[in-house]
């Protein structure tokens, strides 16, 4: 039996975990790897036109894998953390991949609800392990190997190696590397490494000489000590993280820029920018941008608002620094 | 302090009702208009749900009229809804207006606060008289709510077109007006009757049910008056959600009659689990109306809005396993009113002419034996 994984939304953060997992179980995986032109444009015209960005993706993925397949796994992810839900488009996942496949192909959708408690989500994990072997030992022994892999991708991952390189095994430059300027690429998971459908702008700014953090990279305390800046608790559990690192990221002064990636039109982020952009105002003002991608996106507008914001940034700092040095001039004399 | 909130269906009886009960200054934002929906959509974040802009719209020019004081329900999500509040705050602050705004959290987590702004709402009124003016707006509401259905259910028999609605309306005044329990009684019997004596017509019955997103099908101004233009059409309507449906802590014994368990249960081959808002009430209700032999379901959603969203996905698959004619209609403020006329007039026909069709046959077969 071969069980495919789409390779869109949270296969990003989670997908070595769903494959290791799988993969102890001796299930053959497919994956259906990068997104590509082909990809994106049988997805759109397959989700309704309200989707966003990440899900007509997503419609994609599935779409390609849709012949090659027995079945599909899609868990269903409610939430993450405690008091938090994820966007509701994750929370029917499952089902609009029924939607899509008209009922063809069976989907594997084990429900992962930590505001249950670890009872129901051990319960999730092993029912979805007693499809594939009879044998509890193995389901148990797949599931502790999967989450050693798991956090050691995440791990990887606030290192600053992007994940196509780490799920691939390849050597890669660091995002991080002490370059001229550093930019906060902030955004979710599948909004920022998703090379096709951003244009691989981390590529990009890495040869421009820009330093790139992500979300990933803003260490977590710094995040949740951000957040509490906020005077109502966000209920999102990435929407928590993005915030939580742009909040940071301004409060502390980690990065000279932040471009906030966004596709359209993802409900959360719609409020939080609003609240991110209102706080990053009456903090600091580091300049930010927000990046809005759709189907439609073109890559030379795309280019140009990137370049002119990093030489923007680039001169923001020599006048800042050419400043400083005249001050420490005057000081002896 | 001069209190507002947003329009939304019969909310600013129920609310009027609550201050003038205690004895408190309010005063309601102007009606609903193309230019509450540009100011909305001028302050409003680019791609935040409908509701968001026009509740915004509604507070700015509440504000601009002389109210420091507004009130707006917020949540704990998953839908975007519960954050309103707190967006909204933010961006009347950055526009620079002056005001106060208290939010009305009911996540048991959020009570306290909820206790303390409502101190400070009831300016010294006792709790007891609160309590009290609430259940009163509340039975108001009930009544309101009760007597829309009838005019949803009528409005298509009417011999002259916008009568049902005329009656309606006086009912609504004849409502506002009514001070106790008794009178209100009494209001609801003559209410009734007014509606029922509007004049009817005989004419070809079809049934078409109404689903979607609360804001979108409670306000009248914005959907564009999809009821009154359905029922003018002639089309017997009935609707997912009522007013007090939504307000009320329990889903049971809806004034819709579909309590949120069983459309769960109707949803459960499509749609298995919650997605915030009425996402799955909505594909629901869509099989629960197929069951009970109605002609079409129109489906009313928000641009962006998640739940409905996800809904609108899943529909086209409802339909064409249960076979009835869903509409979805994505209404945000570039919609024109005529583009939404026109494909309500064709889907009426559709509906009309699929109803035919079905009578025919039953006819048809004794010939052919």
């Amino acid at each position: 039996m071969n069980v495919g994984i789409p390779g869109g939304l949270l296969y990003f953060r989670y997908g070595k975990l769903w494959s290791s997992f799988l993969d102890a179980l001796g299930v053959e995986v497919v994956e259906s790897g990068e997104t590509t032109r082909s990809i994106l444009s049988s997805g759109v015209s397959k989700a309704e036109n309200e989707s966003c960005l990440a899900v007509k993706v997503f419609y994609g993925h599935v779409m390609a894998l849709r012949d090659e397949v027995d079945a599909l796994f899609i868990p269903r992810l409610v939430s993450v953390k405690k008091r938090t839900h994820t966007c509701p488009k994750m929370l029917g996942l499952p089902d609009l991949a029924r939607a899509a496949t008209e009922d063809k192909l069976p989907i594997i959708s084990p429900t992962i609800d930590f505001q249950k408690g670890l009872w129901s989500n051990y319960r999730a994990v092993y029912s979805t392990g007693r499809i594939f072997t009879s044998n509890p030992l193995r389901i148990i022994r797949a599931g502790i190997k999967a989450w050693g892999e798991h956090r050691r991708y995440l791990e990887k991952l606030t290192q600053g190696l992007e994940p196509r390189h780490v799920l691939n095994g390849e050597e890669s430059e660091n995002l991080c590397e002490g370059r001229e300027l550093r930019i906060g690429v902030i955004g979710h998971h599948y909004n920022v490494y998703d090379t096709f459908t951003t244009m691989s702008l981390l590529d990009r700014l890495k040869g421009m000489g820009v330093d790139v953090i992500t979300a990933d990279m803003v260490p977590e305390e710094l995040r949740e000590k951000a957040l509490k800046r906020l005077p109502k608790y966000i209920y999102w559990s990435y929407e928590q993280e993005i915030a939580g690192a742009i909040l940071a990221c301004t409060q502390y002064g980690l990065v000279d820029g932040i471009i906030f990636m966004i596709s359209f039109p993802c409900g959360p982020d719609s409020i939080i920018r609003v609240i991110c952009e209102h706080e990053n105002k009456m903090m600091g003002n580091i300049p930010m941008m927000t990046l809005i991608m759709d189907e439609h996106t073109g890559e030379g507008g795309f280019l140009t608002r990137i370049e002119a914001f990093v030489d923007m940034l680039r001169r923001k700092k020599r006048r800042m620094e050419e400043t400083e040095e005249m001050e420490e001039a005057v000081i002896p004399a | 302090m001069m209190i507002t909130w947003p329009h939304m269906g019969s909310l600013e009886v129920v609310l009027s009702s609550i201050f003038e009960e205690l004895q408190l200054d309010y005063m309601l934002p102007p009606p609903n208009s193309e230019r509450t929906l540009d100011l909305g959509a001028r302050h409003g974040p680019e791609f935040a749900c409908f509701p968001l802009k026009t509740t915004l719209g509604n507070f700015i020019e509440a504000i601009e009229n002389g109210a420091d004081t507004l009130i707006m329900v917020a949540g704990k999500g998953p839908c975007r809804f519960g954050f309103y509040a707190e967006t909204q705050r933010r961006i009347l602050m950055e526009a620079g207006y002056d005001f106060r705004m208290y939010q009305l959290e009911f996540e048991p987590r959020m009570i306290p606060n909820t206790i303390r702004n409502l101190r400070i709402l009831k300016q010294g009124r006792s709790w007891m008289s609160l309590v009290r003016a609430i259940k009163f707006a509340f039975a108001k509401g009930e009544v309101i709510d009760k007597l829309e259905q009838q005019a949803l259910r009528q409005r298509w028999m009417d011999r002259d077109k916008g009568a049902t609605t005329a009656a309606l309306k006086k009912c609504y005044e004849m409502i506002s007006g009514a001070g106790t329990y008794a009178s209100l009684s009494r209001v609801e019997e003559e209410a009734f009757k007014s509606m029922l004596s509007v004049p009817r017509v005989e004419r070809e019955e079809i049934k078409i049910g109404i689903v979607g997103e609360f804001y979108l099908v409670l306000e009248p101004f914005f959907n564009l008056n999809v009821e009154e233009q359905l029922g003018d059409l002639g089309a017997c309507l009935e609707r997912s959600v009522y007013f007090t449906d939504w307000l009320r802590p329990s889903t049971e014994n809806p004034i819709s009659g579909h309590p949120a368990s069983e459309s769960e249960e109707a949803a459960r081959p499509y749609l298995t689990h919650f997605v915030g808002g009425e996402g799955i009430q909505s594909v629901g209700h869509a099989v629960i109306y197929k069951r009970l032999g109605f002609d079409g379901v129109v489906h009313l959603m928000p641009f962006t809005c998640m739940p409905e969203t996800i809904a609108k996905s899943i529909l086209p698959r409802v339909s064409q396993d249960v076979g009835i004619p869903v509409l979805s209609l994505v209404i945000d403020e570039m919609t024109g009113k005529a583009g939404v006329s026109t494909r309500l007039e064709a889907f009426v026909d559709l509906a009309r002419s699929r109803r035919r069709a079905v009578d025919i046959k039953p006819q048809l077969q004794p010939t052919l034996t």
